[in-house]
């Protein structure tokens, strides 16, 4: 039996073996790592190219305009973090002491949880649990973008040997994104990626506008620096390109906020970030209560009053932005990944 | 490009496997028939090369993600997978004879775990003591009387197999528990692929790969249901040494990968896995999970890893497990021993491989051999499994000797002996040099209602420091790509 390989035993015979399996199983403890993966990856490279953008704006700046370097732990959300941080403030009074601190902080400061490496090991530690569902490449190349991140840390320290390394994550982040693109089947496992991502990207837009309106002013048209930073938050974005190509008039506050929220081209737009959720909604059972909710932060945005925002009540739109995002996700995790016992019936069970 | 080359220059001068035998090297000096191609071309390619390829396979490694988890007092720590890049050989023939014994070995287990649950036809015949039965820490009391899908209890084995100084393989353990090993088998073959490409070329090695579909297939006829089963793998969580392990199964075989609180038995006897569509009903569990966690309601009650109601499916038939729970009765030191006898009793063959010899010294004339011969024997409890009280003659003062002796004097039922083995030993690269070093060899055996298959080779593993037998990847140990190559093929370009 062992020495002839060519025999057909051991062959099981599977029933209408050439059809695909009915429906694909995927657990709810998978579609949660899918999930978060897809969010961590996105906030690792959103917030690299956010903090390269806050370098190259922060050189062009005179000083005096210069908006120093905290808006980066506002945008990260980790400001309470860094005050309290181990190691407190090396150099306080030199501002590149203080520039020092706060990269260190946002890349990958150990009291910080929502650092670039934070996320990435993050991010590789959901796609090493979904393992079974993602495909092998992607957590290669995961694994691989990890190890050379924490490997070329000491690099980071210094404002070009930082270039590179921010361009490492964002590269990377990109590349597993295109393998997931090109090898993944399209089923559930990759809806609840792409929502994670979605629903992140679009509380990354609405951070950075959030944080910008305190620092910006709207309503002086003749500063001369108001279009460096609005360019700087369209480039945070990657959408200073895509705001040229789509938009008629020069970056300003209205139609940088228009097309930042309201545009359904553009994929880190709120709006397209929704209709992106809400599309992959659709493809998952018992989608009901989250598609409401979509729908419903969709429908926000949609009806921004952009020309009054411009002028003032931007920070308190985004907060009601961010907490209908917040609710979107509260109704997913509910639904799928942690439903309550009622939820567990099974379909078959009354057979 | 090595045809004017002299065969027999060897590439390494100075490796000596000395009176061991060794895997690669005939005693002559000369490459064993088998690993002669490996031989030319290792000469060829010059030793810097050979480090260069090393560093590549390790960097390829750590990319991959092949990790394996040590445990530093409380924190696992996940290490990459030690791999030397030099194969280990052996001949299809010589697989071939290895193959059907451990098939022949495995079948006659399973009839000995099925008789132990059932009548105990082999304890009534005399064949294995009743007391060794009733009293192995690995019986089950809760399977008695069940009947798995044809009488299938141990579908999984990983055996370990050592060869001593005069060629013989041994089997030194049956694992049929939760054996793990083969993940990092097809591992370190993808490894070598892309380090050594250019050997597949010149080499009829056998393919490793469809050991996959193998178990794909086994894992499926145990389903209690018709139609297409939906299977899992099962895993204590990411915590586990082996997670590794089991998340790469649950890929390649395109299945979840589920923890005990994703599961559920309800009043139907059925098992239920939570998914993002409500609770689906699973056929076959292939469970990396130890049995006295299986189930809390029978086990240990404190077990978080397990499933409560998971035996009750089981005798019910409701749903399939692999391995059955209650086959690691067969897999205990002491059982190991009445192997041979077993295969004679349930198969009327004689054994195909060779158990390491064991006296028991219950017996008259063993005993005295033994009591005459400590100082060259290992002394092991009968009744013990894990290591615990084994007396190395080689490594025991008199007094230690003196003590065992009059044990096994006052107790001689509780102990038996066995020959020290010297391991065998493959070209290793050791610090940028190759030198000899222990190897022992894991093959896995697949045993199903519809046929066996074993792994071509094995997971081949590889003592880190001269002389030491210690090959456990958690003690520093390594790990080689065993390649079993067909000599009878003529292979264009080898000059052969």
């Amino acid at each position: 039996m062992t020495g002839d390989r060519t025999a057909p035993h051991g062959e099981h015979d599977v029933h209408d073996e050439h059809e695909p399996k009915e429906g694909t199983m995927l657990l709810a403890r998978m579609a949660e790592s899918v999930y978060w993966a897809g969010r961590y990856l996105e906030r690792a490279e959103s917030t690299a190219r956010i903090v390269q953008v806050h370098t190259d704006t922060h050189v062009d700046l005179p000083v005096g305009e210069d908006v120093g370097w905290e808006p980066l732990l506002a945008i990260v959300g980790v400001h309470t973090e860094f005050a309290a941080r181990a190691g407190t403030g090396r150099h306080p009074d030199d501002p590149e002491g203080a520039e020092a601190d706060i990269i260190e902080f946002v890349l990958h400061h150990e009291d910080n949880p929502a650092s670039i490496l934070a996320s990435l090991a993050a991010a590789r530690a959901n796609l090493r649990t979904a393992r079974p569902v993602v495909p092998r490449e992607a957590w290669e190349v995961c694994n691989n973008l990890w190890l050379s991140s924490v490997d070329h840390l000491a690099e980071a320290a210094t404002r070009e040997g930082r270039v590179q390394w921010l361009r490492r994550v964002v590269a990377g982040c990109q590349r597993i994104t295109g393998i997931l693109l090109g090898a993944m089947n399209r089923d559930e496992a990759m809806s609840f990626l792409w929502i994670g991502q979605n629903l992140e990207r679009a509380d990354l837009t609405t951070r950075v506008l959030d944080v910008r309106s305190d620092n910006l002013h709207m309503q002086r048209g003749d500063d001369p620096y108001d279009v460096v930073h609005w360019m700087a938050v369209l480039r945070s974005l990657a959408a200073y390109q895509p705001f040229r190509r789509a938009m008629p008039a020069r970056p300003q506050g209205g139609s940088t906020l228009r097309f930042l929220l309201q545009d359904d081209r553009f994929p880190r737009a709120v709006n397209a970030c929704l209709s992106e959720v809400r599309s992959h909604l659709k493809e998952l059972p018992r989608a009901e209560e989250a598609i409401d909710s979509c729908a419903e932060a969709s429908l926000l945005v949609a009806s921004a009053p952009i020309p009054r925002l411009a002028l003032g009540g931007l920070a308190e739109f985004l907060d009601e932005m961010q907490i209908a995002l917040a609710d979107v996700h509260v109704r997913i995790d509910r639904t799928w990944f942690h439903p309550t016992m009622a939820r567990w019936m099974p379909a078959s069970a009354a057979s | 490009m090595t045809a004017e080359r002299r065969p027999e220059a060897p590439p390494w001068p100075s490796y000596d496997p000395g009176d061991l035998y060794d895997e690669l090297v005939g005693p002559s000096g000369a490459p064993r028939p088998a690993a002669a191609p490996l031989w030319r071309h290792f000469e060829a390619l010059g030793p810097e090369a050979l480090v260069e390829r090393q560093e590549a396979a390790e960097r390829e490694i750590r990319a991959v993600g092949v990790t394996f988890t040590v445990y530093d007092g409380t924190a696992g720590v996940d290490r990459p997978w030690p791999f030397d890049i030099i194969p280990r050989v052996i001949s299809s023939t010589e697989w071939h004879h290895i193959e059907t014994g451990l098939v022949q070995r495995l079948n006659a287990l399973n009839l000995f775990i099925d008789d132990v649950y059932h009548d105990q036809r082999s304890v009534s015949a005399g064949i294995v003591p009743s007391e060794l039965v009733a009293g192995s820490p690995n019986f089950r009391r809760e399977c008695v009387g069940v009947d798995p899908p044809g009488g299938i209890w141990a579908h999984i084995c990983g055996s370990d197999l050592v060869r001593d100084a005069d060629g013989t393989v041994y089997v030194l353990e049956d694992n049929l528990r939760v054996p793990s090993g083969m993940s990092y088998l097809l591992e370190n073959r993808m490894v070598t692929k892309h380090v050594f490409p250019e050997m597949f070329r010149h080499y009829s090695i056998e393919p490793v790969d469809p050991f996959i579909g193998r178990l794909a297939n086994l894992l499926a006829s145990v389903s209690p249901a018709p139609g297409d089963p939906t299977i899992v793998v099962m895993t204590p969580g990411i915590h586990n040494s082996a997670y590794f392990e089991h998340a790469f199964l649950a890929q390649q075989l395109g299945v979840e990968l589920v923890e005990g609180n994703d599961m559920v038995v309800l009043d139907d006897d059925c098992v239920y896995v939570q998914t993002i569509d409500g609770l689906q009903r699973v056929d076959v569990i292939y469970r990396r999970v130890d049995d006295l966690f299986l189930d809390p309601e029978e086990f240990r009650p404190d077990s978080a890893l397990g499933v409560p109601g998971l035996m009750r499916a089981w005798r019910a038939g409701r749903v399939g497990l692999v391995n059955a729970p209650g086959a690691g009765v067969a897999d205990d030191k002491a059982v190991y021993a009445f192997v041979p006898d077993i295969i004679r009793f349930f198969l009327d063959e004689e054994p195909l491989l060779d158990n390491v010899p064991t006296l028991r010294c219950s017996d008259p004339d063993s005993r005295r051999h033994v009591l005459a011969n400590l100082e060259r024997l290992v002394v092991k409890p009968a009744n013990e499994s894990g290591g615990y009280g084994i007396t190395v003659g080689t490594q025991a003062g008199p007094e230690q000797l003196a003590a065992v002796a009059k044990e096994i004097t006052d107790h001689p039922r509780a102990w038996v002996a066995q020959p020290i083995l010297s391991l065998s030993t493959a070209p290793t690269l050791c610090d940028g040099d190759v030198a000899p070093r222990h190897v022992d060899l894991r093959p896995f055996t697949l045993i199903g209602p519809e046929g066996a298959y074993v792994t071509r080779g094995g997971l081949t593993r590889v003592a880190r420091n001269e002389g030491s037998l210690i090959v456990n990847s958690s003690q520093g140990g390594g790990s080689k790509d065993t390649w079993v190559v067909d000599t009878s093929l003529a292979v264009p370009g080898t000059g052969a």
